[in-house]
């Protein structure tokens, strides 16, 4: 499940109003998150958590259940 | 793929497939290479968390031979042209160079971004194959029931889809041909490949390029380059576009040196990748659109850096769009403490009618700048200013490769001399004959065997100085989109009053490029249906493979008018800009909360 904080990141960083967000949304069905925004709303996330993502770790998700799942287990963890 | 399969026999083995190639053929040249050293790297596929797959010459000459056969007995003929639909894969260099030597036309195309529609993919590949002649897709599979509808349709040039990608079953069986004394030869002056002049949807230009063009066009660049043995070349580009295609892949093959091939794709997601495979690989050079130094200087971590050194890096060309000197500036700045030297930085100017570069900052310097007084340089001057800090940077594209020449002319064709601004009109030996069945287009491009790049610029000494476009065109990460094709895609949404609407591109200083805003005239007043509306013009923007960064909504009658009676983009984005700068009390009724909601966007950015 896709946390209401995740969403609003996701939100501010695609300047988008609203968007329903499920485990299984990918990039490509929502306005405006094509492969050159994706990084700002990596960047935004990290920002926003105070997380670092590796690149492995950014080419590994393919939808937004795994950022939620990436950004969960980065906030159990110590950084 | 690769060794389990192809026998590893001499390099005496390779023939002809039933063609016969000129010396002056890139075939040839490929043949040459392969002979002199069949066992040196050719190609390096590189993969994200994989071991790269490298293709010696001889392995790599030998698979496309056998893709030559292959496509011949699938009934490629000579002369056909084969669109290559692939992602990253490193079977596509096999094919397409089996496509050269099945004396076919290759010409690599984008794949499928599962953003667009597949009605409006094939649409574009409809459009495309109109002037192209597209005869075959050579593809994946995955896009098999996606590009099946375009077979049989009467609509179609297209003869059939093959699928050289999937497995060894393609190329299994094919017995290579020795060409006998009755067959045609293929000389210098016969089509090479098929490259896309940017643009979206199906109006892209094709531009044929043969032999002599490529193969003279790299070896002059190379020697102005100074290319050695001793270089290798790494790239992240995509092959449909000329910057990837003809300086990262055909230039390296044509020499022998090796290319370090990466996914775009990956390469977006993970900008890291490309200086990790500089690293490891001991690559000395790359080109680069301008964001990509924005990108890789603000957005990778330390931690992804491990280990790595860029002291190889003798050049890093920034070209296909305009080069900023603060981004360059910085990804120095961010580098330099992992060895990465100044001179290093460089930039060209190139396009695709021309095969490629037209002028190039000389090795072993950074690119010149000028810092010019911005009123004197609306009015056509290139004035230095007297005191630095005040004027606009203008950062050098570098000297003519030799055997190029340019010209600046203004509205009549008239040379307006040096410091004074005007067209670029260009003239080399290695330019395209012309649009493939296209010939209002080339008759509009062509003057006298002079190109009209519908670039603006100056020359200031030996060098030259791209500063803007004739046409309204917008360059987003290094493509080119047409804001008429986005004005179409909204112009009949609800709400949107038909014909009252005007994209443009904006400086986006932290990509390094620009995005695409749009101003709409809309009677909507509810503000849930204008969110509604708003929504549905990103949409409409994605069906056709364009982000939509910025959405202004206006009022009926908002958008200034050019004297042909259309709303005029230039005169609508000064407009905006300008309120956008200004204070909000003064804009008129209809934009301030458009205008708000950005600024208060911008600041949310800046804050997260």
């Amino acid at each position: 499940m896709i946390s209401d904080e995740l969403k609003t990141v996701i939100l501010s960083a695609l300047k988008l109003d609203d968007w329903e967000f499920t485990d299984s949304t990918v990039a490509a069905e929502v306005p405006g998150w094509d492969s050159l925004s994706h990084m700002n709303v990596v960047v935004a996330v990290e920002k926003h958590f105070g997380l670092r993502f590796r690149s492995a770790e950014v080419l590994r998700l393919m939808n937004v259940g795994d950022l939620q799942r990436l950004v969960n287990a980065k906030l159990a963890k110590p950084q | 793929m690769g060794t389990d399969v192809y026998s590893n026999d001499g390099i005496e083995q390779i023939n002809m497939s039933d063609i016969r190639f000129s010396e002056d053929t890139i075939w040839h040249r490929w043949c040459e290479n392969a002979e002199k050293s069949p066992d040196s790297v050719a190609i390096v596929h590189w993969k994200a968390g994989e071991t790269p797959f490298c293709w010696t010459w001889g392995e790599l000459m030998r698979t496309a031979q056998l893709y030559s056969a292959a496509l011949t007995s699938r009934g490629i003929n000579r002369g056909d042209v084969c669109a290559i639909i692939a992602r990253h894969n490193c079977l596509l260099y096999p094919v397409y160079m089996g496509c050269v030597c099945a004396g076919a036309i290759p010409a690599i195309l984008a794949y499928q971004n599962p953003r667009l529609h597949p009605d409006k993919f094939r649409e574009g590949l409809e459009g495309m194959g109109k002037r192209s002649g597209l005869d075959w897709i050579l593809t994946e599979r995955a896009l098999e029931g996606v590009l099946q509808p375009l077979l049989g349709t009467g609509r179609s040039t297209i003869k059939g889809l093959q699928f050289p990608f999937e497995n060894n079953d393609y190329v299994e069986g094919v017995e290579t041909q020795v060409p006998n004394g009755t067959v045609p030869t293929i000389r210098d002056s016969d089509p090479l490949l098929l490259q896309h002049s940017s643009g979206t949807t199906g109006l892209q230009k094709p531009v044929l390029l043969s032999h002599h063009a490529v193969l003279d066009h790299v070896t002059q660049y190379a020697k102005f380059l100074a290319v050695s043995k001793a270089d290798k070349i790494v790239s992240w580009l995509p092959l449909y576009h000329d910057m990837g295609l003809i300086a990262a892949f055909h230039m390296p093959l044509a020499l022998g040196i090796p290319t370090i091939q990466i996914d775009p794709f990956e390469w977006v997601l993970a900008p890291s990748l490309l200086l990790e495979a500089m690293s490891l690989e001991r690559a000395t050079m790359t080109w680069l659109p301008n964001f990509a130094f924005s990108m890789m200087a603000d957005k990778i971590h330390e931690e992804d850096l491990d280990g790595v050194a860029l002291d190889s890096c003798r050049m890093i060309i920034s070209c296909s769009e305009p080069v900023r000197s603060r981004d360059q500036e910085k990804f120095f700045r961010r580098f330099a403490p992992r060895g990465f030297k100044r001179e290093a930085l460089s930039s060209c100017y190139a396009m695709a009618e021309t095969t490629f570069a037209v002028t190039q900052t000389p090795p072993g310097r950074e690119p010149a700048t000028l810092t010019i007084d911005p009123q004197e340089l609306a009015k056509g001057r290139a004035i230095p200013v007297a005191a630095p800090g005040v004027g606009k940077v203008c950062v050098s594209s570098g000297e003519l490769i030799p055997a190029c020449r340019i010209r600046i002319v203004d509205g009549d064709f008239n040379d307006v001399g040096e410091g004074r601004v005007g067209e670029v009109l260009i003239k080399t030996p290695w330019m395209f004959d012309g649009y493939r069945n296209y010939p209002e287009k080339t008759a509009a491009a062509i003057l006298d065997g002079w190109y009209l790049s519908g670039d603006y610029g100056f020359q200031c000494g030996s060098e030259f100085y791209i500063i803007g476009r004739k046409k309204d065109v917008v360059i987003v990460a290094g493509n080119n989109i047409y804001p008429e094709d986005v004005e179409a895609a909204l112009n009949d949404l609800n709400g949107v009053i038909p014909g009252r609407v005007v994209a443009f591109g904006e400086e986006d200083v932290e990509l390094g490029s620009e995005r695409i805003s749009v101003v709409v005239e809309t009677p909507l007043t509810d503000e849930s249906q204008r969110r509604q509306l708003r929504m549905a013009i990103v949409k409409a923007g994605m069906g056709i493979d364009v982000s939509i960064t910025d959405v202004y909504l206006v009022q009926p009658r908002f958008l200034v008018k050019s004297s042909a009676g259309k709303p005029s983009r230039t005169a609508n984005k000064e407009r905006v800009l300008r309120m956008k700068e200004s204070s909000m009390t003064l804009q008129p009724e209809g934009i301030q909360d458009d205008l708000r909601r950005v600024k208060n966007s911008d600041s949310e950015c800046a804050e997260a």
